[in-house]
């Protein structure tokens, strides 16, 4: 791999990496966390005119273009034509080929698991996937991200990539992206001019694409405490058993009003099945309030299905991506119900 | 069973300690002074006329130091076979797939050379494409080659026995088909090339190459050096599997680099380069009729196929012939008619990859096998039991099996894997989502033929004993690509010369030291091992006479053994001998002292009597095959065969596939390395199941690789493998070193409808296209769920 | 502009002046000369280039030299000490876990760091250990069992 001539800045606190994503804006400057998904976009192709793939663009699902011209926003998506696209982030030679790179692997203060007094857990972005995979506090009480972690790429994947370069990267099929938004998480972004937070679903915006500004860097994660009788579950549907980007992967996050009882709560992300992650939002229709049975279930997992708006593309057809939706999270409702009864 | 001291054994490998330690040379690993890196252009298009090619702005840029296209390189046509020499070192007229080779850069750095090969700016006339080889040969068709008229490369027919009577003694006939996709290799280490030339005019290549001798006659041809002038070197080898059997333009490229600047250059792949390259698995569309008998023997089979082969020849013309040659065995078929295609599209060049072209059309075969077995009511097992071959008998298309151990090895897998319980009863329930399945394979033990015209040896050895005395040089120039051909060597003269291995060096990979074909067609073990003894043998004689003539015995008294000379008729005074080997090695302090001549002994007094000892040795197999054209491809001095078992389990709804299981038993003749045999067949294993499963390469409508790289291009992982077991049968051949024969390839054959035939087992559903992935099963069952609905 | 990075390898203090886009992996083979860390994708799908980077299995394609400063680094060639091999080195010779050998380094490496954190793993933990280190010739077959012998055996 060959990769662009660039410099590379390595700030020593938060303040100091946001003021150098302003200073540098005009010249082309990305962040580096684990550099897992950075440093491959960023490498020059062999053939010059070939630039990399990018996932999950509706218009060009074999995941190739030979130039930009060749790639034209979709007028039919809203997300993609509400306010950018990849073309423009192709055509624009700050993020093909920035001038700086501003290295963030000093900021120890965005590493890190902590439980809050609440008993919500806050993750620094810096925090590496491995790390979490292991935390048992995080496998008890959000059990999906657990899971997103377990299936993330491979051992030396997750050693290296970050939680907050997951999410930001604002991949489809994000595995750690996914099982944040079904569980109701946080992002806290700071930028120079100051802090704000945003729920994890309202983060991305196309592939590749999202709401962050030019000076703000994710700082960490957060996760809203477990409620009584509920429980979480991710299941990434691959050709492989590791090294894979899902083909379908589906989150879900349910609370029962009282053991056997009704839905209080649900949340069901799906990815890799339309342009973002989906929140599928009919489920809640079909399940809160209702005491779930088989039928409930499998009319819950029939509306996430119709939420689901995948493309064709080379790891599968829309066809089979809104099958798997459908069975995928008839599974994990039933697992889930599983968990929350033996939890007690 | 065995009375070898050393063959037979799980000795260590002779390079594994170095490959442990990082201390083995891969190509990209060696270093030279003043050394320049290469880079290649290639085409971004998938077929056009090259109408001008303007280098001068890459010329002119700081730290190039040169850059050459068809005007320096020549338009010398080479190719794998000598009847289809259809590529040159750059196009020159046209280009004919996205990744073919334009022009080559060296400068001073990789950044320097690929900013230089940016600026080289090529006018294009692009034409329309051809991408679909099964509408290749249609009328109308764009022509990528002027020599291969509706874009066939090579074409088969061959009819043996009377396909009509064979009909006609039917009681059961089946046409089934099996298509797939161009596959890769894979292997770990992308080619590399460092090429330095002399102030005489002499060329050096090291390469990650299998055949350091066919490489040499190419780059003599192609670039017009005289042959002796040329040397190329393999070193250390990160696996090969036939791609890197026959010479590349970056081969060829990196040559004329160094010629041209005068100083060594290096050229090393990306992996996006290794998949642009190719010559890996073509893509195979088959279609078998078949027709057995009441009792199940069989009867005919009709053959026809149309092989993709992508934008050149490379070993296309032998591939056509494998797929339908290597059908002949391992059951008995009187009866074979065959009609093969073999096409070109624009598409990276298909070669020869591990199995050739039998691959699929085996998976096909023993896939049919299992549906005539359904039909009859029979255990696909028994049904083959009942047709297979014996040691002796020839094929209708006159392949002699001179060892056999195919009853062996399906009841080898048959018992071991407890068949008979876990079989469904009947063949006609299916369990739910638990399958097991059985299949055979039958391969060469090495090309019977080279592939140039030629009635050279296949290989020499030359094994010279120190002069000093104590230990042996084995020099030879076979190949030893990951699959463990130099301690073989090692193992045959170790055994041969009553010496432990650490007394034994083998050079090899030099074309240079020998003649040796390379590491193709399974060839190593059965020929280089044969001329490997001879050597050793000769060696032996030599040093026994020498010893002999001086304590004035019968040479035929003596032997060695465990380092020692040893008398087979009564006591040996060698007083003589030693006397003078301690009188020479005054000061000395591990000097012999035994009741024994040692070896370093009589070694050294060899030298002193007749100079320096060299053995050689060589091997060509006997003239082989019938006389029908086409005959000699597929022959062999000797054929392995596999029979294997697999277990899987299917997740219906998701249409997941875990392969629980493999048991597999290989005929290798004789194990030389126990152990490595069984890691032949394990990794064949590996490859077989991501050729089932997961192994396809994607294209998009403009003929570019959509995923080119590791990522997207799959193959399995530690997790996706499962448990493998691997079974070793011994038939001893004859005409093998101590009766071995191949295994590197043939244990591949198997393992593609094994898991084919597990997963009917385990769902009822016949896949007919490769790979099978989740979703192409989802398909299958979902189509075979609205026919039963449709049908009720 | 070239930065200056400090980096230990197998116990050696380096300091080199490297370009801001020189990976771990360029800094190791070119301007230390320790080839036994390979290049098999460049882009972290195979797993050859593996290293312990503060004793954690890392890519080093996919680490930028500077993010390595002040790091540790141990690469193939520091597992022998004083000559000998390592019990897992010893253990994939026995057991026949190495061919062409392309694969191994990348696969020791990362097998190093499991058997430094588990003292008993079986054979599942093994193969998720080694799930991003690809092989093409073993069928991971042996490499498995020649890692569960080096942690079963004692010393």
């Amino acid at each position: 791999m060959i990769l662009p001539r660039f410099d590379v800045l390595v700030p020593e606190t938060v303040d100091e990496a946001c003021a150098m994503l302003s200073d540098h804006a005009d010249e082309g400057v990305r962040l580096l966390a684990g550099g897992t998904d950075l440093l491959v976009d960023l490498r020059r192709p062999i053939i010059p005119q070939h630039v990399p793939r990018c996932d999950g663009c509706p218009t060009h699902p074999e995941g190739r273009v030979l130039s930009t011209t060749e790639c034209a926003p979709s007028d039919t998506d809203p997300l993609m034509a509400s306010g950018g696209s990849i073309r423009t982030a192709l055509e624009d030679p700050r993020h093909a080929a920035p001038a700086y790179l501003v290295s963030l692997h000093k900021l120890d203060q965005l590493r890190g698991i902590e439980r809050l007094a609440d008993g919500g857990m806050r993750i620094g972005a810096l925090t590496s996937i491995s790390e979490i995979e292991r935390s048992p506090d995080v496998r008890e009480g959000w059990t999906a991200l657990a899971e997103g972690a377990d299936s993330l790429g491979s051992p030396l994947v997750r050693n290296r990539g970050t939680l907050g370069g997951n999410i930001a990267n604002a991949r489809p099929a994000a595995d750690m992206a996914v099982p944040t938004i079904a569980l109701g998480g946080t992002l806290t972004l700071r930028g120079s001019s100051g802090t704000r937070n945003i729920p994890a679903k309202d983060f991305p915006r196309g592939p590749g694409l999202s709401v962050i500004k030019q000076d703000e860097i994710l700082t960490d994660i957060h996760y809203p405490p477990p409620v009584p009788y509920s429980g979480s579950a991710y299941y990434k549907l691959a050709n492989r058993k590791a090294l894979e980007i899902s083909t379908v992967g589906v989150a879900v996050w349910l609370t029962l009003k009282e053991p056997g009882g009704p839905v209080a709560d649900v949340q069901v992300a799906l990815g890799a099945a339309g342009p973002v992650p989906i929140l599928a939002e009919s489920v809640r229709g079909v399940l809160i309030g209702k005491v779930p049975n088989e039928e409930t279930l499998l009319r819950a997992a029939r509306a996430a299905a119709g939420d689901s708006r995948p493309i064709d593309d080379h790891r599968g057809s829309a066809w089979y991506r809104v099958q798997m939706v459908e069975q995928l999270t008839l599974r994990l409702l039933r697992a889930v119900l599983k968990r929350i009864q033996e939890g007690q | 069973m065995s009375n070898h001291r050393i063959l037979n054994t799980r000795t260590p490998r002779v390079d594994a300690a170095d490959k442990a330690t990082g201390k083995a040379l891969y190509t990209d690993d060696l270093k030279r002074p003043c050394l320049l890196t290469g880079a290649i252009l290639h085409s971004p298009l998938a077929h056009a006329r090259i109408l001008n090619i303007d280098t001068s702005r890459a010329e002119k840029l700081s730290g190039v130091r040169a850059v050459v296209t068809h005007r320096e390189a020549g338009t010398t046509p080479y190719g794998v076979s000598p009847a289809r020499y259809d590529e040159t070192v750059f196009c020159h007229d046209k280009v004919r797939y996205v990744g073919d080779e334009i022009a080559a850069v060296a400068a001073i750095d990789l950044d320097t050379a690929l900013e230089a090969t940016s600026l080289i700016k090529v006018d294009f006339e692009e034409l329309p494409t051809v991408l679909d080889g099964r509408t290749a040969m249609d009328e109308g068709q764009p022509q990528l080659h002027e020599m291969y008229k509706n874009n066939i490369c090579a074409q088969v027919h061959w009819h043996f026995g009377d396909i009509e009577k064979g009909r006609h003694e039917s009681h059961l006939i089946r046409t089934d088909r099996l298509s797939s996709k161009m596959q890769d290799a894979a292997f770990l280490e992308p080619q590399s090339i460092l090429a330095e030339t002399s102030s005489s005019g002499n060329l050096t290549m090291w390469s990650s190459t299998q055949a350091p001798h066919y490489i040499q006659r190419t780059l003599a041809m192609a670039l017009n050096i005289p042959l002796h002038k040329v040397r190329v070197i393999k070193p250390a080898v990160g696996g090969g599997f036939g791609p890197k059997a026959s010479c590349s333009s970056a081969e060829l490229a990196t040559c004329l680099l160094a010629i041209k600047t005068g100083q060594p250059v290096k050229l090393t792949f990306d992996r996006e380069q290794v998949f642009l390259h190719s010559r890996a698995r073509h893509q195979f569309f088959h279609t078998m009729t078949t027709g057995v008998k009441k009792d199940g023997s069989l009867a005919f089979l009709e053959h026809e196929c149309v092989l993709d082969g992508g934008a050149y020849a490379s070993f296309g013309i032998a591939t056509i012939y494998y797929s339908g040659s290597l059908l002949g065995g391992p059951y008995r078929l009187k009866n074979m008619k065959y009609d093969g295609h073999r096409v070109v599209t624009n598409k990276p060049a298909c070669g020869a990859q591990r199995g050739h072209g039998a691959v699929i059309a085996r998976a096909l075969f023993e896939v049919q096998l299992d549906r005539i077995a359904e039909e009859l009511g029979m255990d696909p097992i028994e049904l083959r039991l009942k047709n297979v071959m014996e040691a002796g008998e020839t094929t209708c298309n006159e392949l002699f099996v001179s060892s056999f151990g195919m009853r062996e090895a399906l009841e080898a897998v048959r018992d071991s894997a407890a068949w008979k319980k876990k079989r469904s009863s009947g063949g006609k329930t299916r369990r739910d989502g638990k399958g097991i399945g059985a299949a055979c394979g039958f391969f060469v033990s090495g090309a019977g033929y080279p592939i140039y015209r030629s009635r050279t040896y296949h290989c020499t050895v030359v094994t010279k004993v120190d002069e000093v005395g104590g230990g042996v040089t084995v020099s030879s120039g076979a190949a030893d690509i990951g699959q463990g051909s130099d301690t073989v060597l090692a193992m045959i003269t170790a055994e041969e010369l009553g010496l432990s291995l650490d007394e034994v060096r083998v050079l090899s990979g030099d074309s240079s030291l020998s003649v040796d074909l390379g590491a193709y067609s399974s060839r190593t073990t059965l020929m280089t091992g044969h001329a490997c003894r001879e050597a050793a043998l000769d060696v032996k004689k030599q040093i026994l006479e020498a010893v002999a003539g001086m304590l004035e015995i019968p040479s035929e008294t003596l032997d060695l053994r465990d380092g020692q000379v040893v008398s087979l008729a009564g006591e040996l005074d060698f007083s003589k001998i030693r006397k003078e080997y301690l009188q020479e090695h005054k000061g000395f302090s591990d000097l012999p002292d035994a009741p024994q001549l040692t070896f370093a002994e009589a070694s050294r007094i060899a030298f002193l009597e007749l100079g320096t000892i060299i053995g050689t040795g060589k091997y060509r197999p006997p003239p082989l095959g019938g006389s029908f054209k086409g005959a000699k491809v597929g022959t062999s001095p000797a054929f392995g065969c596999s029979a294997q078992i697999a277990e899987v389990t299917v997740d219906l709804k998701t249409g997941e596939i875990t392969v629980g299981h493999i048991t597999g038993a290989h005929d290798c003749g004789y194990a030389i390395n126990v152990t490595q045999v069984e890691g032949q067949m394990q990794g064949s294993m590996m490859m077989g199941m991501g050729e089932a499963l997961m192994e396809q390469i994607i294209y998009d409508n403009k003929g570019r690789i959509v995923n080119a790289n590791l990522a997207e291009y799959k193959i399995p992982t530690a997790l996706d493998m499962p448990h493998l077991d691997a079974i070793i049968i011994e038939s001893n051949e004859p005409s093998g070193p101590y009766g071995a024969k191949e295994v590197g390839e043939g244990a591949i054959m198997p393992v593609i409808p094994s898991i084919l035939n597990a997963i009917y087992d385990a769902t009822g559903v016949r896949i007919d296209e490769l790979p099978v992935t989740p979703e192409r099963l989802i398909a299958a069952l979902r189509s075979k769920n609205d026919k039963r609905e449709a049908d009720a | 502009m070239k930065k200056i990075v400090s980096v230990t390898v197998n116990g050696v203090l380096h300091e080199l002046a490297v370009e801001p886009r020189r990976t771990l992996l360029e800094l190791l083979r070119e301007n230390l000369g320790l080839t036994g860390t390979k290049k098999g994708c460049g882009i972290g799908d195979c797993g050859t280039c593996t290293v312990l980077l503060d004793g954690v299995a890392t890519f080093s394609c996919l680490t930028l030299a500077i993010q390595a400063d002040g790091c540790s680094v141990e690469t193939v060639e520091g597992l022998a000490r004083d000559g000998k091999l390592s019990r897992l080195q010893q253990a994939f010779v026995d057991h026949g876990a190495i061919q062409c050998g392309f694969c191994s380094p990348g696969m020791l490496m990362t097998a190093t760091e499991l058997l430094r954190r588990s003292n008993n793993p079986n054979e599942q933990d093994i193969r998720r250990a080694i799930s991003g280190n690809l092989c093409r010739c073993t069928g991971y077959q042996k490499i498995v069992e020649a890692i569960k012998a080096a942690s079963e055996d004692t010393l």
